[in-house]
């Protein structure tokens, strides 16, 4: 199962457990490795845990047990540790969760400014940069409540590259958008799968999956059920349950 | 803007003679019932004894009256008690969310102690009970005694407006490596305050009235001078009207003023 070269690896996962109140088990005996540059897509019914998964690695969630290390950082009960790691990976919500109360320039610097330390002059320049790569330059000064889901979504992605992660996680990123804007967000994220940027992505977009991702891994009740090259995956699962799976949503 | 354009929607269909007709009849009545009323009270009104007490007019100079000064004492003290009270509100709300069962406890015994005896009993032990230990004036009493007040109650507002503010912005602004401080500051409290601006409003109002009491301790405040005027010249009722009318004049400019600010802030959000 674990191919890569020590070292190439940027997220590890072992054995995180994770029950929430009520008994519900997200997270059983569950362990991962991602590399630098790769781009992982999980898929599975939803409930399996998949979006618990990604919380985890940015401490948005606490594991019970089990270890998770990002870059060397072990994600730990040091806050330090914590926010090491939240600076070095960005997050992209369903939701968006954009700040209301601050234009879109002022969403993409204020993190820039408070975290990274850049002077706003220096903030504005990337913020700049970003919103054009996402194609909304001339946004920048607008509120985000008078953008379209798809532009909101792609200003979420720019907020958080401004803060020059290693690793993105996008956590169902286009289920909360009509599927013309769809589009425009894919497009975005397969430009940075393109980039280089190692990516985990929680996604009910098949033939996104299928076109950008490296490896897929297929969860339920907390588990991996099957993980595997992309190619792979899709042609030849191994395991009757995804057969199942991809064959109800294919 | 949109809420005005609900408004002369619903509104648009009645003339403006009928809401000018429906004022007029108010007042008619209330001039109605004051009338009869004092006449059966057998009262002999002297309005105009009042002015003197407010603006003086001597040497071709407007000389303020005591009930002025008086106002001026009762600005000073609510102002001060106001960002007091806000802040304690703001720091005992902080504590009743925090992680520390310490300070939710704190907070809570501050919460329950003030919220549920008198606000006149809270002045005179603070009057009389702290300030001789501390050394406090009676100035100084009567500001801590109201902001402790207000900001109990100021307190739950400020709670209820972070709470309401949405999961998402929290994890938005973790996942950027935002602080918890920075994170109330930048992202929390903005939106909160926006949105408890109106019952923040009403607790300012509470509080100008409020400040009535520290008349009790002899602090000089519009009341104060109210009493000593009427001791002297037995204008009770016309210089309790009076006293009520510059209250009433003083809390509806801050709505309005309080209103306006709203309505800049919602054009940004």
């Amino acid at each position: 199962m674990d191919k890569t070269v020590p070292g190439e690896e940027i997220i590890v996962v072992d054995n995180v457990f994770k029950t929430f109140p009520g008994g519900v088990c997200a997270l059983s005996d569950f362990s991962i490795r991602v590399c630098r540059k790769e781009v992982l897509v999980v898929i599975g019914p939803s409930g399996s845990g998949k979006s618990t998964f990604l919380r985890c690695l940015n401490g948005l969630e606490e594991v019970d047990r089990g270890s998770i290390v990002i870059d060397g950082i072990p994600l730990d009960e040091d806050k330090k540790n914590r926010l090491e790691i939240r600076k070095e990976v960005g997050m992209v919500f369903q939701s968006f969760n954009l700040f209301p109360h601050l234009t879109v320039l002022e969403n993409l610097n204020l993190a820039q400014i408070l975290v990274r330390k850049k002077t706003r002059k220096e903030a504005v320049e990337f913020s700049m940069a970003l919103l054009h790569k996402v194609g909304i330059p001339e946004k920048a000064n607008i509120f985000p409540n008078h953008l379209s889901g798809g532009q909101q979504q792609r200003v979420a992605i720019a907020r958080a590259l401004a803060m020059m992660p290693k690793v993105m996680l996008f956590d169902e990123a286009t289920s909360a958008l009509d599927p013309e804007m769809t589009g425009e967000v894919l497009a975005v994220m397969k430009q940075l799968a393109r980039e280089g940027m190692t990516m985990v992505v929680v996604t009910h977009e098949m033939g996104f999956a299928r076109e950008v991702s490296d490896r897929m891994v297929f969860m339920e009740g907390g588990r991996i059920i099957e993980e595997g090259p992309t190619e792979q995956f899709f042609t030849t699962p191994k395991e009757e349950r995804t057969r199942l799976f991809l064959s109800q949503v294919l | 803007m949109k809420v005005s354009s609900i408004k002369a929607g619903r509104y648009s269909k009645r003339s403006p003679l009928a809401d000018v007709g429906a004022f007029l009849l108010v007042i008619a009545v209330l001039t109605w019932i004051t009338g009869t009323g004092t006449a059966k009270l057998g009262y002999n009104w002297q309005w105009y004894r009042v002015p003197q007490y407010i603006l003086t007019h001597e040497d071709g100079r407007w000389l303020a009256g005591p009930l002025i000064d008086g106002l001026m004492v009762t600005f000073e003290i609510t102002g001060v008690s106001l960002v007091l009270a806000f802040s304690f509100g703001l720091i005992s709300a902080l504590c009743r969310l925090s992680d520390s069962y310490l300070a939710r406890m704190v907070a809570r015994v501050y919460l329950e102690l003030i919220r549920n005896t008198p606000l006149l009993v809270q002045l005179f032990f603070i009057y009389f009970v702290m300030a001789p230990i501390f050394d406090l004036s009676r100035f100084a009493s009567a500001v801590l005694a109201l902001s402790l007040f207000e900001g109990a109650y100021a307190s739950e507002i400020f709670r209820a407006g972070i709470v309401s503010i949405h999961k998402g912005q929290w994890e938005a602004a973790h996942s950027l490596g935002l602080s918890s401080f920075d994170t109330y500051r930048r992202i929390i409290l903005p939106q909160a305050i926006r949105r408890i601006l109106p019952p923040l409003t009403s607790q300012a109002i509470s509080l100008v009235k409020d400040s009535a009491l520290v008349s009790t301790i002899a602090v000089y405040d519009l009341t104060m001078r109210g009493r000593e005027i009427i001791s002297e010249t037995f204008l009770a009722f016309e210089i309790w009207f009076t006293i009520a009318a510059i209250y009433l004049l003083v809390t509806v400019s801050l709505s309005i003023v309080v209103s306006m600010m709203e309505r800049r802030l919602g054009e940004t959000g």
